[in-house]
């Protein structure tokens, strides 16, 4: 009954907090402005793998691909979740990837770590390019049973298997929650409304002692980094960067206004008189609903 | 480029125990309206052919086929009973690159026939993780969300695609989609390399997952004919491990049908965040109204305590595109600028009141009354309104 080995893959992501987020003058995204920290989702990838340390043992490898040094992001990831090596992808041959020249480059990653995984674990999707895409490809590629939107999980350790439950949500019938069963190894994609809590005395204190050894060990993070280069990595030039993405980004527009369904009448919220004119709208539409 | 070698556009259907979903219909109309056009310009032996994958379903072949598809390939076996993605990617990819099935589909392009030219997948729990996988074994490009699709020929010149020559790339799938904050419109292309200095690789199908509700399902017609393709799928021994052990419908967290009202926020609550919200949620109460967001809300945009964030920050709160859809009698929307995947979310209110200082933000096209202002400001003048005209007791 061998500890398990846990990988998070992370993305550093433009800050969407109160403070750090710009806006330009229409309500477009201002990339420039706007500072960059460990994604929210990401975050709870690393949440979702410290749960496994604390509760069956095992060993946590952050893996990034980044032009920026994502010092930022490694260190959250680390604090988060104990991580006991980081790894970064870094190369001007990465930039302007698609999802699936994104997905190539952690594969890669992920066979570099120290040994074969049991679990891996991503977020939900990114903030900023949100395709949710990333997680399942790298699966793919990796050959791992993909678990998306996981809820809670759990491992038996002597069959080796993982117990998981997924929030399924389609339009048109109500969400779904699917429990499933399957073999290690798989991918892991956690879900927003992922939490985790531990239920024995003796779990809570393991934590306790993890965290405290995380934070300390998040204070020199740098001496945890390795760095990887595509050639490093041994990844083929072909299937990464710009040249490995069969998607382009053909332009960007502004989305046109739609038809106007309704035309509205303008009132000034500081006239006591339009005021009373919007209550008595509010009143009427109640009153409609009487007559139903 | 060799495109006789990529044929059709598949749809891959979804159902829950065979009963099918709105989207499979509405991203079939939307084929057969591309399909319409395309068989006329190009080539009128491409078809549109639904898959289908499941236990005991042959009994859709006949809806989808009224729906709009030429053909349907049906996977009917107990081991596609449950939603399990690696036993479903498997089994779409077999259906995409099988030369008997492509031969019943059209028989004259049975020889040349490698994969679809195009895909479309639902946007959805299902279809994203589906879409993802299905193209991350077929090797090609796939964009996500997408609300709008048309066909055409374009003349590209780009860096890398083709070493800054200019090229034609005939009967390309324009993908568009809409950005986070909704404001955005991204045209996706996935296109073969062509750039002289690098190996050519070819990228069909050109695939995309498609966000419920923004096509139309066509009427169903009795007329239409299609013929039914029986597909026996190959399933690895070892997959048959994964078990799904229960599947539950659950009641969603926060429920808009049951309310006449609905209150939103959205941007606007950004100078005081915790304070606003807390007003809001004073005024929901003195109309029993039921209290939404717009999608930037639930995405940690602002700072609040623990109590409000994980109240009122959350996708399930979300209204729009992205969250739920609501027909309230009486929609009122605080500071939402009106995105259109929000507007797509609320325009089934009977009536709209939005407050706004811009009074010329998009909402405005959909509301009935447009109150200028901050919220801050104008809520608790309507409170004091309200008090006076509509006693409690009235409203509920």
């Amino acid at each position: 009954m061998s500890e398990l080995n846990l990988a998070v893959v992370v993305k550093l992501e433009p800050d969407l907090s109160e403070g750090n987020i710009s806006y330009n003058a229409d309500g477009t995204l201002d990339r420039q402005k706007t500072k960059n920290t460990l994604g929210p989702h990401s975050k709870i990838a690393a949440q979702a793998a410290f749960y496994a340390k604390v509760k069956y043992g095992g060993k946590i490898s952050i893996g990034t691909m980044s032009g920026h040094a994502a010092n930022n992001a490694l260190q959250i990831a680390m604090e988060t979740c104990d991580a006991d090596l980081l790894q970064l992808y870094s190369d001007h041959k990465f930039a302007g990837a698609d999802t699936i020249g994104t997905a190539e480059v952690l594969k890669n990653g992920i066979e570099k770590m120290d040994g074969k995984m049991d679990i891996v674990f991503s977020g939900h999707r990114a903030t900023d390019g949100e395709t949710g895409q990333v997680g399942p490809q790298i699966a793919w590629k990796l050959g791992l049973t993909f678990l998306g939107n996981v809820i809670s999980y759990d491992v038996d350790m002597e069959k080796r298997t993982v117990t998981a439950k997924r929030l399924v949500n389609l339009r048109g019938v109500p969400e779904i929650i699917q429990e499933i069963e399957a073999p290690l190894p798989v991918f892991i994609a956690i879900d927003p409304s992922y939490k985790y809590y531990f239920d024995t005395v003796s779990l809570r204190l393991t934590a306790e002692k993890y965290k405290r050894e995380a934070h300390e060990r998040a204070q020199h993070f740098d001496d945890y980094i390795q760095t990887f280069t595509r050639e490093e990595l041994g990844a083929d030039e072909t299937l990464v960067g710009l040249i490995g993405s069969p998607t382009i980004v053909y332009n960007v527009q502004r989305v046109p206004k739609g038809k106007a369904t309704r035309s509205a009448k303008v009132l000034d919220g500081s006239n006591p008189e339009h005021i009373r004119q919007t209550v008595t709208a509010i009143k009427e539409a109640f009153s409609a609903m009487v007559i139903k | 480029m060799t495109e006789e070698h990529y044929r059709h556009v598949f749809v891959i259907i979804e159902h829950i125990d065979g009963k099918l979903l709105p989207v499979s219909l509405e991203m079939l109309g939307e084929a057969r309206r591309l399909f319409d056009d395309y068989n006329n310009r190009y080539s009128a032996n491409e078809k549109v052919v639904a898959v289908v994958l499941g236990d005991n379903i042959q009994n859709l072949s006949k809806t989808l086929i009224e729906h709009g598809a030429d053909c349907v390939v049906v996977a009917d076996d107990p081991a596609l009973h449950s939603l399990i993605n690696k036993i479903h990617t498997k089994v779409i990819c077999q259906i995409c690159l099988d030369k008997d099935t492509a031969s019943k589909i059209e028989p004259s392009y049975a020889s040349e026939f490698q994969r679809p030219r195009y895909m479309f997948f639902a946007a959805d729990g299902i279809g994203r993780h589906l879409s993802s996988t299905v193209l991350a074994e077929l090797d090609s490009g796939l964009a996500s969300d997408v609300n709008k699709l048309v066909i055409s020929d374009l003349e590209i010149s780009h860096p890398v695609k083709t070493g800054g020559k200019k090229i034609m790339y005939n009967k390309t799938l324009e993908m568009y989609r809409v950005d986070f904050s909704g404001f955005l419109w991204t045209t996706i292309l996935c296109l073969d390399n062509t750039n002289e200095n690098y190996p050519l690789r070819e990228y069909s199908p050109q695939a995309c997952n498609i966000i419920p509700g923004a096509f139309e399902p066509l009427k169903p017609d009795s007329a239409r004919t299609g013929n039914v393709i029986d597909f026996k799928p190959k399933i690895d021994e070892d997959d048959l491990k994964i078990k799904v052990l229960s599947q539950k419908f659950v009641e969603s967290e926060v429920d808009f049908d049951n309310y006449k009202a609905v209150v939103g926020f959205g941007r606007g609550i950004q100078e005081s965040p915790e304070k606003n919200i807390k007003l809001i949620e004073e005024f929901a109460t003195h109309l029993n109204a039921q209290i939404g967001t717009s999608l930037p809300i639930s995405k940690n945009v602002f700072s609040a305590s623990p109590a409000t964030t994980s109240t009122y920050m959350i996708p399930a709160r979300v209204i729009g595109t992205s969250g739920q859809k609501i027909s309230p009698m009486l929609y009122i929307a605080f500071g939402i600028s009106g995105a259109m995947q929000h507007l797509s979310g609320m325009e089934d209110s009977q009536f709209v009141i939005s407050v706004n200082p811009d009074e010329n933000a998009p909402i405005k096209d959909a509301s009935d009354i447009l109150l200028r202002g901050r919220l801050e400001d104008v809520i608790p003048l309507l409170m004091d309104e309200i008090k006076k005209q509509l006693p409690e007791m009235e409203i509920k």
